[in-house]
């Protein structure tokens, strides 16, 4: 059954293919923070149509599925005449369908923040963005960073849904080689194992993170 | 001589609530004036409107003959923009009951953060003024503290500090020592005290300590169910007190 040989044989290729999935999960990341971190302030703007599309749009693709969306981006974009790399457009879709989760999350982290701190801001005479950015944020973002790392790794076990738009990952390069060899119980083993090996040292942090900011309140 | 402040025809109302009912209102320069009343008589609703946390519901305010809450284009009285609002309220400073220190921040850093943000200060200029500020409310020793760290009455004084750097010409106190124990509200009445000894600040308190009001303040207005129903010096409001709703108000509080 499981052939240590051949184990290793196939393991430098599965792992150089671990770039491709750690920089999709990052650059998704990114984009998701940005963008969600929008949508969160968007949402709270007293601006009644902006702030209805907004919470419609953040709905709306909470509620369909990555890889309805990813199909969207990947083939259905160029008819419209935007042509993406697999690469390019699998970070387009993590990072639009995970930013509606955490602008939700930013969203709770801004609603924790005292009312009296928008007043005192006021009273200060400071200027909206510089109530956002020297007061409001620097207070709401610290509680929720637990939970946006949960949502990192959620996103990075949700990678292997990138080989559907035919991006190159780890799972992807695993079926690969076993579609050249008949062997697939190694290759997907090693994924897996790579996965958890990732994940579960990154979860342990996060809790570790989470007590220690339990504790500071 | 003009008011610095000028409250015409103005009511507050909240859903069905009338909070106030048509007050007219003036404060002059350097005055010192106390509001007191019964909870909920509207007295902080008008220190409220002052700093441009709520709008009036009809009627006008005027600060330094110009109008908060409207401002003139092309001849026409229009709803004020937040630019004219910003512009406004560079004079105006305020004390919360509940401090409302910015927690993320050091005192120092509390104290210093409006001046360079708002203002564009440098961070040295900055810091040469919040320390002397912090110096006068006599918390030099906690410049690197958080406010978690601090009593009630140091928190306060922390937050009279932080107003006071920005140099406002008006400045109001609504109930700055009601959240209080009651060991820690003589020091804070102590800095507000030496504030208004200085003289040129022109201070709007909102208290239910009498004896302070009465040590303070050039003239008192007492409010009651939305109007201000007696008004006049400390000596006739407390000594002499002409309507019947004040005088079972100083009597529920002896």
């Amino acid at each position: 059954m499981w052939d240590w040989n051949y184990a290793f044989s196939i393991l430098p290729q599965i792992l150089s293919a671990l770039k491709i999935t750690v920089a999709a999960t990052f650059s998704g990341f990114l984009l998701a923070l940005a963008l969600g971190l929008i949508l969160s302030v968007l949402s709270r703007i007293n601006i009644r149509p902006v702030s209805l599309v907004v919470k419609g749009l953040v709905q709306f693709i909470r509620d369909t599925p990555l890889l309805v969306q990813l199909y969207f981006i990947f083939y259905v974009f160029p008819k419209f005449g935007l042509t993406l790399e697999p690469f390019t457009a699998g970070i387009l879709g993590l990072g639009i369908h995970y930013a509606t989760y955490l602008s939700e999350v930013f969203r709770s982290g801004i609603e924790a923040v005292h009312a009296g701190q928008w007043e005192a801001a006021k009273a200060l005479n400071f200027s909206r963005i510089k109530t956002w950015t020297r007061i409001i944020l620097p207070q709401a973002i610290p509680p929720v960073i637990p939970v946006i790392g949960n949502y990192l790794i959620t996103m990075f076990k949700e990678t292997p849904l990138l080989s559907a738009i035919t991006l190159v990952e780890i799972l992807q390069t695993a079926k690969i080689i076993g579609a050249g060899s008949f062997r697939y119980l190694e290759g997907f083993t090693i994924v897996g194992v790579i996965f958890f090996l990732l994940s579960y040292p990154s979860s342990l942090l996060i809790n570790k993170l989470e007590i220690k900011m339990n504790n500071q309140n | 001589m003009t008011p610095i402040v000028s409250y015409k025809k103005i009511t507050k109302v909240y859903d069905e609530l009338e909070v106030l009912k048509g007050i007219d209102f003036d404060i002059y320069p350097a005055e010192k004036v106390a509001l007191i009343g019964p909870s909920g008589s509207g007295k902080t609703t008008l220190a409220r409107l002052l700093m441009t946390l709520e709008k009036p519901t009809s009627g006008t305010i005027e600060v330094e003959g110009e109008y908060l809450w409207h401002e003139e284009i092309n001849g026409k009285l229009v709803k004020a923009g937040n630019k004219h609002l910003r512009k406004m309220r560079k004079d105006i400073g305020m004390v919360f009951q509940h401090f409302y220190l910015f927690p993320h921040m050091t005192v120092l850093k509390n104290v210093m953060e409006a001046p360079v943000t708002v203002l564009g200060m440098s961070k040295k200029e900055a810091r040469n003024q919040a320390e002397e500020m912090i110096e006068k409310v006599g918390l030099e020793d906690k410049l690197d503290v958080y406010p978690s760290q601090l009593s009630g009455g140091q928190k306060q004084r922390v937050a009279i500090a932080r107003a006071l750097v920005m140099k406002p010409k008006i400045m109001l106190f609504d109930e700055p020592t009601s959240a209080l124990d009651p060991e820690l509200v003589g020091e804070v009445l102590d800095v507000i005290k030496e504030i208004a000894d200085e003289g040129d600040m022109t201070m709007l308190l909102i208290t239910h300590e009498m004896d302070f009001a009465k040590e303070i303040a050039d003239r008192v207005a007492f409010f009651n169910e939305g109007v201000i129903a007696e008004q006049g010096s400390p000596e006739e409001l407390f000594n002499n007190p002409k309507t019947a709703r004040l005088q079972s108000f100083l009597s529920r509080l002896n």
